[in-house]
């Protein structure tokens, strides 16, 4: 099961440059979907790369739904090699995301993120009108549900306004 | 459903005008309305904490059907 303020503590710690994106973020906006992972944008620098992998090394990290036995190490040269992942981890399921359909990398998302201040520590959250853009461009007819309640979300905040 | 790169752009860049998208269009009709405006209510930490809270208790219903097939 997901540990978000753990899976969130544990890469400030090891000062991951990340963007959380996905249900998390929906729900720190204020959606009331449930999800079961972590999706975060990390920044793809060789520096942040080897804190990425430093700071999941120690807690098994491995490919989700992969077949048993699937040898696999997630170390900085994978995550060199490859580009997003999905993880499990001792604190639960992590996607770590170098890219993302309709949203680009971390550079590109930067300029579309709030702080998100939770669990004694503050992160980078890609803002609501960027989530749903994301979502919309990725096309995937499960996220139309969500999209609709983003979108609702949205329009709750700005008659809030 | 739409997603014109054009639109996509023009929305982040500041215009709120999202291109109406039927399909979403219907499943809004279902958004509970009243359960976002509470949440609006709550700080972020206090929703992700709520999200957590609810994560844990299917965790725990999870492992009370596993034990009590076993």
């Amino acid at each position: 099961m997901i540990d978000i303020p753990a899976l969130i503590r544990l890469l400030k710690a090891y000062d991951v440059e990340f963007i959380v994106i996905g249900g998390v973020a929906a729900a720190a906006h204020g959606t009331a979907r449930a999800t079961f992972d972590l999706d975060v944008v990390y920044r793809r620098t060789p520096e942040n790369i080897e804190r990425l992998a430093s700071s999941l090394q120690t807690h098994s990290p491995s490919l989700r739904n992969a077949p048993p036995g699937l040898p696999f190490r997630f170390d900085s040269e994978t995550i060199r090699r490859g580009l997003n992942f999905t993880l499990d981890t001792d604190f639960g399921p992590l996607d770590v995301l170098g890219e993302v359909t309709g949203g680009g990398k971390y550079e590109d998302l930067l300029p579309f993120t709030i702080p998100l201040a939770a669990f004694g520590v503050s992160c980078l959250c890609l803002n609501l009108e960027r989530l749903i853009a994301v979502k919309r461009a990725a096309g995937r007819p499960k996220d139309f549900e969500a999209i609709a309640e983003l979108e609702a979300l949205l329009a709750e905040k700005k008659a809030r306004h | 459903m739409s997603n014109k790169p054009e639109t996509e752009e023009a929305f982040v860049a500041g215009n709120p005008e999202l291109p109406v998208d039927p399909v979403i269009e219907a499943y809004k009709k279902d958004v509970d309305r009243a359960l976002l405006r509470s949440n609006l209510k709550l700080t972020p930490e206090q929703r992700l904490m709520n999200l957590q809270n609810f994560l844990n208790a299917i965790e725990e219903l999870r492992r009370a059907v596993k034990a009590a097939r076993s």
